[in-house]
C-alpha cells in the first residue's frame, strides 16, 4: 500500500494498515457494540435547554453534562459509523474517507470505555480528553469532503450529498456539546476566556448583537492578505469594498456566535472576492448591502453584492443549491485538480480544518508575518470550496436556513434566516 | 332529469340571444367530431422562432403565412381547453359561469377549426377583425371561471384548482400570444414605415426603464387613490438595458408586483407610524441586471436572460405564509385587515388576494376567498383583462415562466421583500420551442 510519497502519508498509510489487516476480521464481529450504541437515539437540544442548563451552573450540574457528554457523544458517532458501514465498499476504501472511518472508530472506542465522571478534578481530565479528541478529528472536513467528491461517480448525487450533510451536522453538533462543556467548566472553575463582558453561557452568547458581528468580519475581511494581487505596490491594500449595514440595526439574540460570524465570514468573503474580480479595474468597488431583520421567530440577514451573479465561466451549476453538493454531476467544480489539491494539502496539514473564523485569521496571521504574498494568493485562489456547503450546515443546525439567488449580469443575494427564540432542536437525525 | 334538461336549455338560449350575430352552434354531432379530430393531435410547442418569422420581414405572403399558422394552432389549443372544461366534475360543469365559459370556448373553437384557408388579404382583413373580437369575447374568461370556483369550492380541492388554472393560463398565454402576433403582424403591413422595433407584439427594443415608468405611475396613482400615499421607485442597475420581449407581459408582471410593493410599504408605514416613527415611506428599488448569456444544461442550451429585482421595505411575509403565496387558493387574510395585520399573513397576506382586501359583500367567512376578490373587481369594473386583478403572484410566475424565465419570491420577516423576476431575451431565442 506504498502508494505516496509524503513521508507523514507514508507513516500514517503504515499505521492504518496495520490496524485494518489485524482488525479486519475482528472488525466485522467487533461491531455489535457499535450496533448497541448505534441502536439508541441520540438525545437532542434545543438552544434554550442548552442556555438554561448552563446558567445556573453548580458541581453537581457540571459533573450532570460531563456525563451527559460522555454518553451522548458515543451514541451519535455510532450513527455515524454505521451510516459509513453502509456506503459502498469502494468509497470507504477511497482515499480521505477511509481515514475518517479510523479516527471515528478510534473516537468511539475511547469514549465507550471512558468511565463515569464523579468529581471536578475528573471533569479536568475529561475535558482534557475532549479537547485531544477535537483536536484529533480536525482533519475530517478536509478528508471526507475530498472522499466524498472522489466518490461521486459511484453514488448517485442525493445519497452522497445527504450522507454529507448527515456527517457535517452531527459533527457540528458533537463539537457544540463537547466545545460547551468545556466552556462552562472554565466558566465555572474561574478559567473562562474573557469576553469584554458580553454575556454568555458557555459558547451561546445570550444578547448578541448582530450588526457588531457582521461589522467584525468585514473588518477581519479587510485586514486580510486576501487581496494581496497586483494590487501591492507600495505596502497597503487597494480598494476594499465597503459593507454597508440597514435594517433593524440594534438586533439581538441568543446564538452560538462562532456558528453566526462562519455564516457571515464566508458569505462576506465570496463577496468581496466576486466583487473585486468583477470590478477590478475601477477605482471604486461597489458596496456590499448587508441587511438585518427581526421577525417573529427568526432572524434574518440578507447580503447583497455586485459582483457579476452566479452563473459565470466557473460556477456551471444549474440551481444555486448545487454549491452546497460534494457531487460532482450537480457541481462539476468538486473534481477540478485545483480543488482536489487544495483538499489534499488541508488533509494532511497538521491543522485540519475546523470551519471557524479564528483558525482562517489564524493562517492569515501567519502569512502576513512570513510576507510571502505568493502563499496568500494561493490560498485566496484555490478555494477548497466547503465555505458555502458549511455555512448552509451551520445555518440549518438549529432549523434555520441559507438560500442564495443570483441576479445574472449584477450580483447574488444570500438570505439568511437563524432562529431567534431558541427552541428548535438540533437538526440531527435521531 | 326535467329540470336539469331545461336548465340547460335555458343556458343555451341565453347564450345564443348573446352571440346572435354569428353562426349558432354546430350540431353536438359536428362538434363532438371536430373536437375528437383536434384534440387527439398531439400538442406541438409554439416555435418562437417560427412564429417571428412571419413579422420580419412583413410582406402580403407573410402575413396570409402568419394567418395560417394562426388558423392550425389555435384550434388544437381551443379544443385542449374545452377538453379540459369537460373533464372537470360534472357539479362544477353545471355551473352557470363555467358552463357559459365552455360555450364560447365551443364557438370559437367551431368557427377557428371550420374557417377556409386565407387566399387574399381581403380574406385575411375580415379574419384578423373577428380575431379580435374573439380575442375580446375571451377577455373575462378568468374572472368568469374564478366565480365558478368560488361556488364550487368545495367540489375540488385547491391542488385540483390550482393545477386546472395552471395549464388554463397557460394556454391562455399562448392562444391570445399566436392571435394578437397575427393582429399585429396584419397591421403592421398597413404601415409600412412605422420605425418601432416591434416584430408584432415582440418589441426587439423593449426598455424595462421605460416599462417600469409606466406602471409605477399606474400603480402610483392607484395606491395615491386608494391608500393616500405611495412610495417613491428608484431605478439602478443597467438602467438602458434593452431586450426583445413581449411588452404586455412584462406589463402585467410588473403591475402586480408594483402593487404588492407598494401597498406592503404602505401599509407597513401606517403601522410604524402608530409606534411613533415617522420617516416617509421607504422607495421600492427596483435593480437591472443586463442581458446575460447563462452556459445551463436547460433544454435551449445556451439562453440570454435579463433580470430584475424588485425590493422593498414592506415588512416581509411571514415565513410560515411563504409556501402559500404563489397559491390559488384561499389566504388568511380578513377581510379590512388594516387594523389587524399581525394575524396570519401581515402586509403581504392580503396580496394574494391582488388588490385591496377590502371589498366586502361576497363572504362572511373569517377566510378571505381569493375568487370572491377577484370577481368582485373583475365583474364590478368591468376591466377586460385580467391586468391589474387578482391572482398576482402565480399569474406573475407564470407569465415569466412561459419563455423560460423565472419569478422568485425571497421576504425578511419584518423589513421587506425581494421578488426576482428573470426573462429570457427573445431577440436572441433562436430555435428555442415553448
Amino acid at each position: 500500500m506504498l502508494k505516496y510519497g509524503n513521508h507523514g502519508r507514508l507513516r500514517l498509510l503504515r499505521a492504518n494498515t496495520s490496524v485494518r489487516h489485524e482488525s479486519t476480521a475482528l472488525h466485522f464481529y467487533q461491531n455489535r457494540q457499535l450496533e448497541l450504541y448505534a441502536s439508541k437515539e441520540a438525545k437532542r437540544l434545543t438552544l434554550r435547554q442548552l442556555v438554561y442548563f448552563g446558567r445556573h451552573m453548580n458541581e453537581e450540574r457540571l459533573l450532570t453534562s460531563a456525563n451527559y457528554v460522555r454518553t451522548e457523544l458515543p451514541v451519535r458517532i455510532a450513527h455515524r459509523l454505521r451510516d459509513l458501514q453502509a456506503l459502498p465498499y469502494v468509497v470507504v476504501t477511497q482515499e480521505g474517507v477511509d481515514k475518517v472511518y479510523e479516527l471515528y472508530w478510534s473516537a468511539f472506542e475511547k469514549f465507550r470505555r471512558y468511565p463515569p465522571v464523579t468529581t471536578l478534578a475528573e471533569n479536568e481530565k475529561f475535558c482534557d480528553f475532549l479537547r485531544t479528541l477535537l483536536d484529533e478529528h480536525a482533519p475530517v472536513i478536509p478528508n471526507l469532503s475530498l472522499g466524498l467528491s472522489l466518490s461521486s461517480p459511484y453514488l448517485p448525487p442525493d445519497k452522497l450529498d445527504s450522507f454529507m450533510r448527515r456527517m457535517l451536522i452531527s459533527r457540528i453538533s458533537r463539537r457544540v456539546l463537547a466545545e460547551h462543556h468545556i466552556a462552562l467548566s472554565e466558566t465555572f472553575s474561574g478559567r473562562g476566556k474573557t469576553t469584554e463582558g458580553e454575556p454568555h453561557v458557555g459558547i451561546i452568547f445570550t444578547g448578541l448583537n448582530v450588526k457588531q458581528s457582521i461589522e467584525h468580519c468585514a473588518t477581519l475581511l479587510n485586514e486580510s492578505p486576501l487581496w494581496a494581487t497586483e494590487s501591492l505596490g507600495s505596502g497597503g491594500y487597494s480598494k476594499r469594498a465597503n459593507v454597508l449595514i440597514d435594517g433593524h440595526l440594534d438586533t439581538n439574540f441568543a446564538y452560538i456566535r462562532e456558528h453566526l460570524e462562519y455564516i457571515v465570514f464566508e458569505l462576506l468573503k465570496n463577496s468581496m472576492r466576486t466583487t473585486y474580480n468583477k470590478h477590478a479595474g475601477e477605482s471604486i468597488l461597489p458596496p456590499i448591502q448587508v441587511t438585518i431583520a427581526s421577525g417573529q421567530h427568526d432572524v434574518g440577514i440578507r447580503i447583497s453584492d455586485q459582483g457579476g451573479g452566479l452563473h459565470d465561466a466557473r460556477n456551471q451549476v444549474v440551481d444555486p443549491s448545487d454549491l452546497f453538493s460534494f457531487s460532482h454531476v450537480r457541481n462539476a467544480t468538486r473534481l477540478e485538480d485545483e480543488r482536489l489539491g487544495a483538499l489534499r494539502s488541508a488533509s494532511s496539514s497538521e491543522h485540519g480544518l475546523k470551519a471557524t473564523v479564528d483558525e482562517q485569521i489564524g493562517s492569515w496571521e501567519k502569512t502576513l508575518s512570513k510576507e510571502s504574498w505568493k502563499i496568500a494568493e494561493q490560498n485566496f485562489q484555490s478555494r477548497i470550496g466547503i465555505g458555502l456547503p458549511m455555512s448552509n450546515i451551520y445555518a440549518t443546525y438549529f432549523g434555520g436556513k441559507l438560500e442564495l439567488v443570483s441576479l445574472d449580469g449584477w450580483g447574488t443575494d444570500v438570505h439568511v434566516r437563524l432562529p431567534k427564540l431558541g427552541t428548535n432542536l438540533e437538526g440531527i437525525e435521531v | 332529469m326535467t329540470v336539469m334538461l331545461r336548465y340547460r336549455f335555458f343556458v343555451h338560449t341565453l347564450s345564443r340571444r348573446n352571440y346572435h350575430r354569428r353562426a349558432p352552434p354546430a350540431s353536438s354531432a359536428e362538434m363532438t367530431e371536430l373536437l375528437a379530430r383536434y384534440a387527439s393531435t398531439p400538442p406541438r410547442p409554439l416555435n418562437l422562432a417560427q412564429l417571428l418569422s412571419y413579422g420580419h420581414p412583413i410582406t402580403p405572403d407573410s402575413v396570409l403565412s402568419s394567418g395560417q399558422y394562426a388558423l392550425s394552432e389555435l384550434p388544437r389549443r381551443l379544443a385542449t381547453r374545452v377538453r379540459s372544461l369537460e373533464a372537470l366534475p360534472f357539479i362544477v360543469g353545471t355551473n352557470p359561469y363555467v358552463t357559459k365559459t365552455l360555450n364560447t370556448f365551443k364557438e370559437s373553437f367551431q368557427w377557428l377549426a371550420t374557417h377556409p384557408p386565407l387566399t387574399t388579404l381581403e380574406d385575411n382583413a375580415r379574419f384578423v377583425d373577428q380575431l379580435a373580437a374573439l380575442v375580446q369575447r375571451h377577455a373575462n374568461d378568468i374572472p368568469t371561471m374564478a366565480k365558478g370556483f368560488q361556488e364550487c369550492s368545495r367540489y375540488m380541492s385547491p391542488t385540483q384548482i390550482s393545477d386546472f388554472l395552471d395549464g388554463t393560463i397557460r394556454n391562455r398565454i399562448s392562444v391570445r400570444l399566436i392571435a394578437e402576433q397575427h393582429i399585429a403582424v396584419s397591421q403592421a403591413l398597413n404601415s409600412p414605415n412605422d420605425p418601432s422595433a416591434y416584430v408584432g407584439i415582440v418589441d426587439m427594443k423593449c426598455s424595462p426603464k421605460a416599462m417600469i415608468k409606466m406602471c409605477g405611475s399606474f400603480v402610483t396613482e392607484l395606491c395615491e387613490a386608494t391608500l393616500g400615499a405611495s412610495p417613491a421607485i428608484v431605478i439602478n442597475g443597467h438602467t438602458e438595458a434593452q431586450f426583445g420581449y413581449v411588452p404586455v407581459h412584462l406589463e402585467y408582471i410588473l403591475t402586480e408586483v408594483l402593487k404588492n410593493s407598494f401597498r406592503a410599504s404602505v401599509e407597513q408605514k401606517m403601522k410604524l407610524r402608530k409606534s411613533g416613527k415617522t420617516d416617509p415611506v421607504p422607495p421600492v428599488v427596483i435593480t437591472i441586471s443586463p442581458p446575460t448569456q447563462v452556459m445551463a444544461n436547460g433544454p435551449n442550451g445556451h439562453s440570454t436572460y435579463l433580470s430584475m429585482r424588485i425590493r422593498d421595505q414592506g415588512g416581509g411575509v411571514l415565513y410560515s405564509n411563504m409556501d402559500r403565496i404563489f397559491s390559488y387558493a384561499f389566504t388568511t387574510a380578513g377581510r379590512g385587515s388594516e387594523g389587524n395585520s399581525d394575524d396570519g399573513g401581515g402586509p403581504y397576506a392580503a396580496q394574494h388576494v391582488g388588490g385591496s382586501a377590502s371589498i366586502g359583500g361576497e363572504d362572511s367567512e373569517g377566510d378571505a376567498n381569493l375568487f370572491g376578490e377577484i370577481t368582485g373587481k373583475g365583474l364590478q369594473t368591468g376591466l377586460g383583462t385580467i391586468a391589474g386583478l387578482g391572482y398576482g403572484l402565480p399569474m406573475s410566475r407564470l407569465y415569466a415562466k412561459y419563455f423560460g424565465g423565472s419569478l422568485d419570491f425571497f421576504s425578511l420577516e419584518g423589513w421587506g421583500s425581494d421578488v426576482y423576476i428573470k426573462l429570457r431575451c427573445l431577440d436572441e431565442a433562436g430555435d428555442s420551442k415553448i
